[in-house]
């Protein structure tokens, strides 16, 4: 037993000196390398992903750790990436860590590496890491396949406005791989002969389908990926939650942009958490979710709502009370009840909201484009009185309702129409009156305004006028005039009539509006300028001793026209001013107004008349002047038809320019600038009715110009063009005063002779006494001695022609021609003989000739009296002289060459003389019978020549060449 | 039978009349049994209809997969579309195919692709492009049923599918979206380049069965009705 109690003691104290060892042992680093490390590759999430264990753990021990991890890529010295990774590690335990790689995993090889080191407090600084694990090699290239060219990461979901590197990797060396994002070429880094790398930076979102990278060699060999950009997901907004019935909670909010790629990511999910309960729900939709109320009477709630999709995760909250988010469910059974004219009930349920709850309704009442609302607190059922309605009106009435005792949101609105019933018109039109007295009888128009909707109260039919007169009171006339007409014309006699208008619609008439007309046709005012204000023509009258039970201001909208739309205001008795405004009144526009006072009896007397323009404008024509009395010194200008009244402003005056060539004005002008720039004098008056100017003080033989315009308070008339004017010579009337009697009295003594002619000839110079008509010879005959007779003088038969040359005219110089007559100059005398000399002797004697220097005539044909001078070369030309036309034919000829050269032989002709034709005898029987000399004691024909052309001026020296038929008596002249 | 004037000339109007309606009366406008003329046309215009109707839709269609595959000289490796029934063949050989195998490998080609666009329409994102591919294959099923007609006509058999090598169309797990982009363009161009060879194919075939002159002038003046 003793020996079994050493054993006992000795066991122990060996055990405790084990325990205390291993508490010594436990107190210094421990070398606990890392062990079993697996490096892993998940490519959708582009991670690496290590695992390994601490095998040197005693049994459940726990030791606070920290791992260092070396990550390098293509070869090992190449360090990316140094992470301390801190943790508690168990007995047995297998750890793990992450991380996320840039660039795809795939494109490039990866090393990693690991130590440890104890992390315990109690072990005092220094302490130190343990040994590396090996390098482990991650190589994904190996697995890729047998394409030639491959690009990463595959299908990747990215978030709008990330940064995402693509790698490409190039199974041959000499390939040069670009890259194109959406057809566009991207900037690539070289990581190693066989892998580029692109950074993308700030990726937008394009299309749900993704964004297509495109790779290739140029080698007819290609391949891409498709980057997944989703939108960013966003916090809900507006989130809220409300109950209609305390049995549902209706929570809505805004989710926001939808984040559902179709290919790659489902849209985000929504879900509602409520903390109090702990319940949650996934929303099936993505803005509403309804929540069940539970029946333990939870007052608050706690709303979580969580919005989620592959790449992030957000949430709201709310808290409320229940009672707090009530929203009643809209009213419904919407009735309206004893509808009248002018009332109506409007009733109405609503959805239970609890045992006890009061709601609060509002009611707008639509009509007449106005809105009108009116409030209610109700329990069940609703009901409220419109009252004020107009009668036969179409209104609309809606109602909603919130929670009295807790407000929160009013429900919708629900609404009805209904319409009022008719009702006679409430009021007289308004009636007014013209009145125009002929003789014997006197027309009235009646006009009256359209009623308002509010007294019509329905369509207005008719009117109805009665007319009463005064005069024979049973006397009644009705006239039915048909709506919409808003007058009537009527023509009465000169007696006194109280005329009754009413208006009728289908259910009654209206009060009636009356007037009185008589026969007296009222005083004359005179008319009066009116004042123009901003608000419109401001009127005042003088108040009426008398008792005036009102007064009417008329005027005419469109003074102008013809009706010229008459309007009138009616006002109480008690009104002297009023201020009349119209959109109708339009500047330039003259309106006359007429105030009336309405007696006790009801007849309208005028009082005042006033008149104005709402602007006034400047003349916009001119007047037409007449200009008379046209002195050297002046002229009157009158412009009488001018009407001051018809235009477009009170005409204050006229101007008056006047032009004139001196430039200076005359006294009372002065000097203005026109329009057009030019300088003038202005002559201003200052009278709009004087309508004639006499300018004064003007040159004799001086050209004016004038021009008159108007001017009202606005301006003067347009520039229109000057009249020209020019005064006449100063002794022109005197000629005029001497010359037209002298005239005068010449024409007399013409007349005077003309009538007296035949005396005068008688006196002056009586005609040559015919010898065979002289008394004489039937003296002689009577005495019956029949050979006593009268020497005829076509019995003288010439027997010679003596020519006779003066030395001095031996030239014939004719005016418009130098041609002389050198070459034919005569120098001898020549003897043409017109009959056979001696053997026709016998002939008669010698011919009478008449030569008369003054009048160059000529009648050849004669052909025995012509003074013709015979060129001795060419006597056969007296022959072609002897016919008139011959002769007129050289004339013509003589006449036509008398600016050029004119041939010798005919320079003849200048010498014609006056010859007597016989009457007897034509032209035929001259040309056959040439020499024969006819009667030469009467002149017949005197044959014109033109001065220049026939006969040498006077005081030349050219002596005429004449051939002369000789005689032995003397010429007669 | 008395005969009056006015009479024969209304007899010689109906005469004429029913001359010249005459082509337009189909017992009359044949020279005996049709043959497979008519539906040989009539495919001739569904392959003609379907190309025109193709080529909107493969612009929406690409378009709604982006670029590079809605640029006109964009030009892939076919990578995964492999599968899909070739039409592009050696002119002689073609020349040399005889009736029976040319509509015989037109039949499978369709049927093929048929499957193929059916699958692509499950996969459309958009509603409307669904409507469109749905519609098309409507026009496709179509213009199958007619060629079954002219082989029909003609005494052939149509080819019968061997059980379980149905064609699908659906998104290999392994394959990338975008190998799959580059499938669907594959897919699209592979069948309008077989509407190109059918539309070929059925006016050689028309050319071949066309009947003799006359019916053929026939043929033409009852187009004008």
């Amino acid at each position: 037993m003793a020996v079994f109690a050493v054993f006992q003691t000795t066991f122990l104290l060996a055990l405790l000196s084990w325990r205390t060892y291993q508490s010594e042992a436990l107190s210094e680093p421990l070398p606990l390398t890392p062990e079993s490390l697996k490096v892993s590759i998940n490519s959708t999430q582009q991670c690496l992903h290590l695992q390994w264990s601490v095998h040197s753990l005693a049994y459940h021990q726990e030791l606070k750790m920290v791992f260092q991890i070396e990550i390098s890529r293509f070869n090992t010295s190449n360090v990316i990436w140094v992470e301390n990774y801190s943790t508690t590690v168990k007995w047995k335990q297998v750890l793990h860590w992450n991380w996320e790689s840039e660039l795809p995993l795939e494109c490039a090889t990866h090393f990693v590496r690991i130590r440890s080191m104890v992390d315990n407090a109690r072990i005092p600084e220094p302490r130190s890491w343990s040994s590396w694990s090996s390098w482990e090699e991650v190589d994904e290239r190996n697995s890729l396949g047998h394409g030639a060219l491959f690009v990463f990461p595959k299908d990747k979901l990215v978030e709008e406005g990330s940064s995402v590197t693509i790698c490409s990797i190039s199974r041959s060396y000499q390939n040069n791989v670009s890259c194109l994002l959406e057809g566009v070429q991207m900037r690539g880094e070289q990581l190693d002969p066989n892998v580029s790398a692109f950074h993308l930076n700030n990726v937008p979102f394009i299309r749900e389908t993704g964004t297509n990278i495109f790779c290739t060699t140029g080698r007819g060999d290609g391949t891409g990926t498709v980057l997944f950009v989703s939108k960013v997901l966003e916090e809900p907004r507006d989130f809220s939650c409300e109950t209609p019935d305390f049995k549902t909670l209706h929570c809505t909010w805004d989710p926001g942009s939808d984040t559902g790629l179709p290919k790659r990511q489902p849209s985000q999910s929504y879900t509602l958490f409520e903390s109090f309960s702990g319940k949650k729900i996934l929303c099936e939709h993505k803005n509403w979710c309804n929540w069940q109320v539970a029946q333990d009477s939870q007052e608050m709630y706690n709303f979580t709502l969580t919005t989620e999709n592959y790449l992030r995760k957000r949430g709201v909250n709310i808290l409320f009370n229940l009672t707090h988010r009530v929203r009643p469910m809209t009213p419904f059974n919407v009735v309206f009840k004893n509808i009248s004219d002018t009332n109506a009930t409007m009733t109405w349920q609503v959805h239970s909201i609890g045992n006890y709850s009061t709601l609060f309704c509002q009611i707008e009442l639509h009509g007449e484009g106005k809105v009108i609302q009116h409030n209610v607190s109700i329990k069940v059922n609703g009901n409220y009185l419109l009252s004020e309605l107009e009668p036969d009106t179409q209104y609309m009435a809606q109602v909603r309702c919130g929670d009295a005792n807790h407000f929160w949101k009013w429900s919708e609105w629900i609404g009805k129409n209904f319409s009022t019933l008719e009702a006679a018109p409430s009021e007289a039109p308004d009636v007014w009156r013209n009145v125009k007295s002929e003789p014997g009888y006197q027309t009235v128009t009646l006009f009256w305004k359209p009623l308002s909707k509010s007294h019509a109260n329905e369509k207005i039919l008719f009117y109805n006028v009665v007319i009463e007169n005064l005069d024979e009171p049973s006397k009644l006339q009705l006239h039915s005039i048909p709506a919409p007409a808003n007058g009537t014309k009527l023509t009465l006699d000169q007696c006194s009539y109280q005329i009754h208008v009413t208006a009728n619609n289908s259910v009654g008439t209206s009060p009636a509006s009356v007037i009185v007309v008589s026969g007296d046709t009222g005083n004359k005012v005179e008319e009066e300028r009116v004042n123009v204000t901003e608000d419109g023509f401001s009127m005042s009258w003088k108040p009426q001793p008398g008792d005036v039970t009102g007064y009417v201001v008329e005027w005419c909208d469109h003074p102008r026209d013809l009706p010229c739309d008459l309007q009138w205001e009616k006002l109480g008795p008690n009104t002297t001013s009023t201020v009349i405004s119209s959109d109708a009144f339009i500047p330039g526009v003259r309106y006359n107004f007429r105030i009336y006072g309405i007696s006790t009896k009801r007849i309208a007397y005028l009082l005042e008349q006033k008149t104005g323009y709402s602007q006034e404008l400047a003349p916009s024509d001119n007047p037409q002047v007449v200009m008379s009395n046209l002195t050297s010194h002046s002229f009157t200008l009158s412009w009488k038809d001018y009407s001051t009244e018809s235009q477009p402003g009170f005409i204050r005056g006229y101007h008056v320019y006047l032009k004139s060539k001196e430039g200076e004005c005359h006294p009372g002008f002065e000097k203005a600038i026109l329009p057009d720039d030019s300088v003038s004098c202005k002559y201003k008056i200052y009278n709009p009715e004087q309508k004639t100017f006499v300018v004064e003080n003007l040159q004799p033989e001086s050209f004016y110009e004038f021009f008159v315009t108007p001017y009202t308070s606005v301006g003067e008339g347009p520039l229109d063009a000057f009249t020209k004017v020019t005064t006449p010579d100063e002794h022109s009337h005197l000629l005029i005063r001497i010359i037209l009697p002298t005239v005068f009295c010449v024409l007399l003594i013409m007349i005077i002779c003309y009538l007296n002619s035949q005396w005068m000839k008688e006196k002056c110079y009586p005609d040559i006494p015919d010898p065979y008509k002289s008394s004489v010879l039937s003296l002689i005959k009577s005495k019956e001695n029949p050979r006593l007779t009268i020497m005829s003088v076509k019995d003288c038969i010439p027997d010679a022609i003596e020519v006779i040359n003066k030395p001095e005219g031996s030239k014939i110089q004719f005016l418009g021609s130098r041609n002389s007559l050198t070459d034919t100059e005569i120098t001898q005398p020549a003897y043409l003989y017109l009959l056979p000399t001696e053997k026709n002797s016998s002939g008669p004697g010698p011919c009478i000739c008449f030569e008369n220097f003054t009048y160059n005539q000529a009648a050849s044909n004669s052909g025995c009296c012509g003074h013709v001078p015979v060129p001795p070369e060419a006597p056969s030309q007296l022959g072609l002289l002897t016919s008139p036309e011959n002769l007129l034919k050289v004339l013509e000829n003589n006449y036509m060459n008398s600016l050029g050269e004119i041939p010798a032989g005919e320079t003849t002709l200048n010498y014609v003389s006056q010859l007597v034709l016989p009457l007897s005898r034509d032209k035929d029987s001259l040309q056959t019978d040439p020499p024969v000399p006819a009667l030469c004691s009467e002149y017949k024909m005197q044959m014109a020549i033109p001065l220049g052309l026939a006969s040498p001026p006077p005081n030349e020296k050219s002596s005429v060449s004449s051939v002369t038929l000789l005689d032995q008596g003397e010429p007669h002249h | 039978m008395d005969l009056r004037a006015g009479d024969s000339w209304g007899m010689l109007a109906c005469l004429c009349t029913v001359l010249w309606h005459l082509p337009a009366v189909p017992a009359l406008n044949r020279t005996g049994d049709p043959g497979p003329g008519p539906s040989i046309q009539k495919t001739y215009d569904l392959t003609r209809y379907l190309e025109h109707q193709l080529r909107s839709l493969a612009g929406t269609y690409l378009n709604y997969l982006g670029p590079p595959f809605n640029e006109p000289d964009f030009n892939p490796p076919r990578l995964g579309a492999e599968t899909l029934p070739r039409a592009t063949v050696n002119l002689e050989v073609w020349r040399s195919l005889n009736d029976k195998l040319r509509l015989t490998q037109n039949y499978e080609a369709y049927s093929h692709l048929l499957c193929y666009l059916r699958g692509l329409n499950r996969q459309a994102a958009t509603a409307e492009l669904r409507r469109s591919l749905a519609h098309f294959c409507t026009s496709l099923q179509g213009l199958l049923g007619s060629i079954a007609g002219v082989m029909a006509a003609l005494g052939y058999p149509l080819p019968q599918p061997l059980p379980g090598t149905e064609p699908t169309w659906s998104p290999d797990p392994a394959h990338s979206d975008f190998l799959q982009k580059m499938d669907d363009f594959w897919l699209l161009k592979e069948l309008q380049t077989w509407l190109w060879r059918s539309a070929k194919d059925f006016n050689r075939l028309k050319k071949k069965m066309q009947p003799p002159a006359a019916a053929v002038t026939l043929h033409l003046e009852a187009h004008g009705f």
